[in-house]
């Protein structure tokens, strides 16, 4: 069972790797790989784009009042701009938004990768096929990790913006206090280590779930587990990133 | 991502594909230009807040002890960020040595005579804090090296919690058996339980029944004093109405002596008015000696006599009217 999990976590991490320098090389993007990762792109973000925002902006507006009138009662109104700023936008928000991703894109490509692989293998599994498929599957979870990059980041500036509202209302005046709080939070290698999870998170979402499907069986009768155990795969690795950068932040 | 290739061409394993998108390749460049631009544009907006582009000078702020003071944090001044704690070191002679980037925008409010406090509350961070008192004093220089004087709750609870322990052995001795307070208590007691004797409070007062028994029978006495001394003045006040019967009563002393005087008034009266007619007399005599000199001057300096003597006369009986009060009042005011 563990000599399982280790052999899977490895493949999940080689299958990793080679997407990733796949993606990094321009190479790749063949217009054919173009319009796969363009097509992906708009499923996975484009499409969600504004429900996303309001998602954020909501969540953001409830959590910047509940907060400010929290550090009013105990008298530390200063601190309530950073307590979301460090809570929202640099936890939670990314998490939200890689989970989202992964079960709307990932689980569901995870799955088509199993019926396939349960379909080659009716006809007796060939190395080319895999490879074939491997190449079918680079767009889109490419397209899946730069879903998560954006509309992380889009996601991240509206909760600023509306956390902005919740506090000043739509008064100029409070952009002094505003700025001086997001540089006194955003020190260079918070903002690096950020960019970092945030990369790790994308990875992981266009990854795990493909290669979770890649090395399950190729049995129909393996079908319906390889979405769940994908993202479960998927949770696991984005609260191991998430509690690396957490410890390397606060520990 | 490939492998080595077997023999025979490969069977196409395809997966369904992302549904189509009508202008799938505009919508993932305008989301893509979107993300960079987000990302570049905060990244700027970052570097601006951490005050980057600002032209800024230096001060060094020198501490017995930097604890709390974090990189990044605000100096203060009335309430204001003016600003930012850039690094911290320990200095050559073992101070903590704060240096400090204030925008030359607020370089304003600090000058030369400005006083600078580290502050550390029990909730919260510390504070950086500038005073100014008098703005109209020289600029701060640039790279000006002070001292921060140090406002430290915590340090103030050592003495404190010093105070309060002999503040609690002073109640300990106060609340004691052989305690003064004590003492004083059991003499409230003695002294309450002599005010419930017969005597009352003036038994207690006094400290035995014996001398509360003595102090009564005197106050007896002087009741009884006071009994007689008020038959006394009634007896005096009888003889004092009956004294000022006698004087001033109807043909009372006062009285006798009041028409002694309107006699005298009437005399001197009667006296002036055959003087005036001596007076008219003379006067005749004068006209009709008015040709003889000398006699004339005999008669005008006897005429000057009479008149002397008859205002002298006339001054007397003022004076007598003046004097004499019962000539103007004849009511007798009794206090």
């Amino acid at each position: 069972m563990a000599l399982s999990a280790v052999a899977s976590a490895w493949r999940g991490l080689r299958f990793g790797g080679e997407a990733l320098a796949a993606a990094l090389s321009p190479a790749t993007y063949t217009p054919a790989v173009r319009s796969a990762v363009a097509r992906q792109v708009c499923a996975s973000a484009w499409d969600v784009l504004p429900g996303v925002v309001l998602v954020c902006g909501l969540l953001s507006y409830v959590v910047i009042r509940i907060v400010a009138e929290t550090a009013r009662d105990y008298g530390l109104s200063a601190y309530a701009l950073d307590i979301f700023v460090r809570s929202l936008v640099l936890e939670l928000i990314p998490l939200f938004i890689s989970l989202f991703v992964a079960l709307r894109s990932g689980a569901a490509l995870g799955t088509e990768v199993a019926m396939m692989l349960a379909r080659v293998g009716a006809q007796g599994t060939r190395q080319a096929d895999v490879s074939a498929l491997r190449a079918q599957l680079l767009p889109r979870g490419i397209g899946n990790a730069v879903a998560v990059m954006a509309l992380t980041a889009i996601g991240g500036v509206v909760a600023l913006a509306v956390a902005y509202v919740g506090l000043y209302g739509f008064s100029p005046w409070g952009h002094p206090a505003f700025s001086r709080a997001i540089g006194q939070v955003f020190e260079p290698l918070l903002l690096a280590g950020f960019a970092l999870k945030v990369s790790l998170f994308a990875l992981a979402v266009g990854a795990i779930p493909v290669a979770t499907s890649l090395g399950s069986g190729h049995e129909l009768r393996d079908v319906p587990q390889a979405a769940p155990r994908g993202l479960v795969r998927l949770f696991v690795g984005l609260a191991l990133v998430e509690t690396i950068a957490l410890a390397a932040k606060y520990v | 991502m490939t492998g080595p290739e077997p023999a025979g061409p490969p069977r196409e394993p395809a997966i369904a594909p992302v549904p189509e998108t009508r202008h799938a390749e505009f919508k993932a460049t305008v989301l893509l230009v979107l993300f960079a631009a987000t990302v570049i544009g905060f990244v700027l907006y970052v570097l601006y807040a951490r005050g980057v582009f600002e032209s800024t000078q230096k001060l060094v702020l020198m501490a017995d002890d930097g604890a709390g003071v974090t990189v990044g944090m605000d100096l203060t001044f009335s309430g204001f960020p003016v600003g930012r704690v850039q690094r911290i070191e320990l200095a050559a002679d073992g101070k903590a040595r704060i240096e400090i980037d204030v925008p030359r925008k607020d370089a304003k409010w600090l000058r030369a005579s400005s006083v600078f406090t580290l502050e550390r509350s029990l909730v919260g961070g510390a504070r950086l804090r500038a005073f100014t008192g008098n703005l109209e004093d020289k600029p701060l220089p640039e790279g000006a090296v002070r001292q921060v004087l140090r406002g430290d709750a915590t340090e103030e609870l050592p003495g404190l919690i010093a105070t309060m322990k002999r503040l609690l052995e002073n109640l300990e001795r106060m609340s004691g058996e052989d305690s003064s307070l004590n003492a004083s208590l059991a003499n409230v007691r003695r002294l309450t339980d002599r005010m419930n004797g017969p005597h009352g409070a003036l038994g207690g007062i006094l400290g035995s029944e014996e001398s509360a028994g003595k102090v009564i029978v005197a106050i007896d006495r002087a009741n009884a004093l006071l009994a007689s001394l008020d038959g006394l003045s009634g007896k005096l006040e009888r003889t004092l109405a009956r004294a000022d019967e006698k004087i001033l009563g109807a043909d009372g002393m006062v009285d006798e002596a009041r028409k002694v005087a309107v006699q005298l008034n009437a005399v001197l009266v009667d006296a002036r008015e055959s003087l005036r007619k001596v007076d008219a007399v003379l006067a005749d005599a004068q006209k009709i000696s008015a040709s003889t000199t000398a006699a004339t001057e005999d008669l005008a300096s006897l005429r000057a006599e009479v008149e002397a003597s008859l205002r002298r006369v006339s001054l007397l009986i003022d004076d007598v009217s003046r004097r004499w009060p019962f000539g103007r009042d004849t009511e007798v005011k009794l206090p």
